[in-house]
């Protein structure tokens, strides 16, 4: 393992972070608010940190399997640390904790916040907080990449680290195209958001960073009520349109627009994907409206909204979910465990496990009563490999395991069961709020110091996908 | 870039980080002091004339129930001072308008004075309120109520605003300090990552040319050392390595 090859690129991607570092202390600077100093600070010390690697250390194109996952664990950790910088700087709700939660939380696009005033922050610190969602939502190293001109396989390596196992395999296309199609859908669904956002009457910087967060799939807002602020059916229409493409693969998406015969109308993932959300819509609305809850064209409004907020793993709220039924509660609660798609920005288990596992239960019930045949997996007439398989069904296990554990160390802090579970689950999915004293419309500035720092691991081992982040404490086996 | 220039970065660096924290301290200290000030000038005067209008209303309240007594001359006396330093506490008010719409609580106070002082102007000894408590207490503890309010919602303004001040001090404390840990911090990681990058592109090569020139001397075995960079060690690596091939083959 060359250190100095894995600190050149972690340097790259610090300056990645310095750049927008710079852009929040412009606003700050327009705005003339307090987050001057601090922002320009941390720009300053992201700038040195990133700069004195690529000074010692000369350009290389190889680097091994290795070296690429520990580039990309190491580039999480690390600017998760300097993400904190302006934070801790600025001082108010921030302490050393909550600024890591905070955070982590952004770069994860988890969107879980401490905050339990969002609205006093200065706009320059509102700014880096949703530009962590939009550094995190396509991958600290995706974004070098493309930045960075003539790495040769080095690229293939990073993305190959980066990208969930089960994206890399959906994108037919050369390395560098992959890139380029995830910036191009990234930022060309970012520009078409805040356009609709603000011609149905946000601020321009409020549409801005609520695009961030929509096409992150994080769930920042710059409002303590997030969208319930606004209290718009066109604003929310716009986010649950946008909410939608975003948990969908980029590459079906790339397909779509530039008419490739294989796009998101042909997916079966994607027809899963829309079927589910459609029913638990149906069913959380018809819930709502017969326990007397709404009136029922707004148990449709909210039901649409939080089923896919929680469904994309975006975390964005319209109403207070904590009160609602338990049977509501619980369909939101798949949606958090379940998610949208791989090649998305979302977290959580993801539709495509969940399809191999729906496969897998039919094949081993066929396998009860023809005990000899041969059962094979087929998603849009691609044969799945046993490998990916077996992978899948251990990921759903290990990722329900941790959820659990970690809900019980909450629980053990004295966080009550219903606060613990969601939280857990909605923070190893990278969904956001939960329910309990984190609902829609609390926040976790009540949960204790070690509960934020292991739910901040939830985090990270869910936007690594457990595997990554466990590879990280296995060093010895890859020599 | 050369050796001498990269050494010279590492050195640039954390002196510019180490001063940059410092600048930004003492800029945020400075505040510190500023807003220290603030507070003084902005909230305490006027807290403290809130105080002193309400020492002034209970004199005057005083002074009117030893008219009601029939005491002329005490009385007088004893409103007449209250008056003057109602006036005094008054004046520190209006010239102390610091808070967003302070101006109205300040008008408000005035007006509200203005009633109050109207219940005592007139003559109340020898006519037919001495001794009307009745009179008292429908008029003129009601207006004296009712301008003691008034002060206090005054008061409580300075007092609220005090308090974030007070707050926004913490948090400028907290800025002020922040920058000089993240800056000791970042020059121990710093000088970490440096003398590693030193040991790696400088020292270790040296050390290895020094071992394989011995090993040379003593066995003939030519240089195995690669050279990463293309700086002077690098250029050292490849003229000893050219020198020893060369004298080994002559």
């Amino acid at each position: 393992m060359r250190i100095h090859v894995i600190s050149r690129y972690v340097g790259l991607v610090l300056l990645f972070n310095a750049i927008f570092l710079f852009l929040s202390f412009l606003v700050s600077v327009f705005n003339s608010d307090a987050a001057v100093y601090p922002l320009l600070y941390s720009f300053l010390i992201t700038l040195l940190f990133g700069i004195f690697p690529l000074i010692f250390v000369p350009k290389t194109d190889f680097i091994s399997k290795e070296e690429g996952f520990f580039i990309v664990i190491l580039a999480w950790l690390i600017i998760c640390f300097f993400g904190i910088l302006p934070f801790i700087l600025w001082g108010g709700e921030f302490t050393f904790t909550n600024a890591w939660f905070e955070s982590v939380s952004g770069y994860t696009t988890t969107g879980s916040s401490i905050l339990t005033n969002i609205e006093v922050l200065p706009k320059g610190l509102l700014f880096w907080r949703s530009a962590t969602h939009f550094i995190g939502g396509v991958g600290i190293i995706v974004f070098a990449m493309v930045v960075l001109p003539n790495l040769g396989h080095a690229r293939f390596v990073l993305l190959r680290s980066e990208l969930s196992p089960l994206a890399g395999s959906n994108f037919k296309f050369q390395t560098r195209k992959v890139l380029h199609i995830l910036l191009y859908v990234y930022g060309g669904l970012t520009l078409a958001e805040t356009i609709f956002l603000h011609i149905f009457g946000m601020s321009l910087f409020d549409a801005l960073l609520h695009s961030f967060a929509t096409i992150a799939t994080g769930g920042f807002s710059t409002r303590n009520l997030s969208i319930a602020y606004y209290n718009s059916p066109a604003i929310e229409t716009v986010i649950i349109i946008f909410m939608i493409l975003s948990g969908m693969h980029f590459g079906l998406l790339f397909a779509t627009i530039t008419g490739l015969s294989f796009n998101i109308f042909k997916s079966s993932v994607v027809k899963y994907y829309v079927f589910a959300m459609m029913a638990g819509i149906i069913m959380v609305a018809a819930n709502l409206y017969i326990k007397g809850f709404y009136s029922l064209p707004d148990s449709i409004r909210f039901s649409a909204f939080q089923v896919i907020s929680l469904g994309t793993s975006t975390g964005f709220a319209n109403a207070d979910s904590a009160n609602w039924t338990g049977f509501a509660r619980m369909i939101l609660i798949f949606f958090t465990l379940q998610c949208a798609c791989a090649g998305s920005t979302s977290g959580g288990i993801k539709v495509d496990r969940i399809i191999i596992f729906i496969k897998s239960i039919k094949n081993q019930v066929l396998m009860l009563r023809h005990p000899r045949g041969v059962f094979t997996i087929k998603i849009d007439n691609n044969l799945i490999e046993d490998e990916i398989i077996r992978n899948a069904l251990v990921f759903i296990v290990l990722y329900v395991l941790i959820v659990f554990l970690s809900a019980l160390v909450l629980a053990s802090f004295g966080v009550d069961s219903t606060t613990a579970i969601s939280a857990s689950a909605a923070t190893m999915g990278n969904v956001g709020p939960g329910f309990g004293e984190v609902s829609s419309m609390a926040n976790f500035s009540t949960i204790p110091d070690a509960g934020k720092w292991l739910l901040t691991a939830n985090m990270l081992l869910g936007r690594l996908e457990i595997y990554g982040f466990i590879s990280l404490f296995m060093l010895k086996t890859w020599r | 870039m050369g050796i001498r220039l990269k050494i010279l970065a590492g050195f640039v660096i954390l002196a510019t980080m180490l001063l940059i924290a410092g600048l930004i301290s003492i800029h945020e200290l400075m505040n510190i002091g500023n807003y220290v000030q603030k507070l003084l000038d902005d909230n305490y005067k006027s807290i403290e004339a809130t105080g002193t209008m309400l020492e002034a209303l209970e004199r005057e309240d005083s002074g009117i129930l030893l008219l009601l007594m029939g005491n002329w001359e005490d009385g007088r006396k004893v409103i007449k001072e209250g008056d003057d330093l109602f006036k005094k506490g008054f004046l520190s008010a209006e010239s102390n308008l610091t808070i967003p719409n302070e101006d109205k609580y300040v008008e408000k106070v005035s007006l509200d004075y203005d009633i109050y002082m109207k219940t005592w102007e007139r003559p109340i000894v020898g006519t037919d309120k001495e001794g009307n408590f009745d009179w008292y207490y429908n008029k003129s503890h009601l207006a004296f109520l009712q301008v003691k309010k008034s002060v206090k919602q005054l008061m409580e303004i300075n007092q609220e605003t005090m308090y974030k001040t007070g707050s926004e001090l913490k948090n400028r404390a907290q800025r002020a300090v922040m920058p000089g840990i993240v800056a000791i911090i970042g020059a121990v990681v710093f000088t970490a990552l440096f003398s590693f990058f030193i040991n790696h592109y400088f020292i270790r090569p040296l050390v290895q040319l020094t071992k394989g020139i011995e090993e040379y001397n003593s066995t003939g075995k030519e240089l195995t050392i690669a050279s990463e960079t293309s700086d002077e060690m690098g250029r050292l690596i490849n003229s000893i390595k050219n020198l020893l091939h060369r004298l080994t083959y002559k």
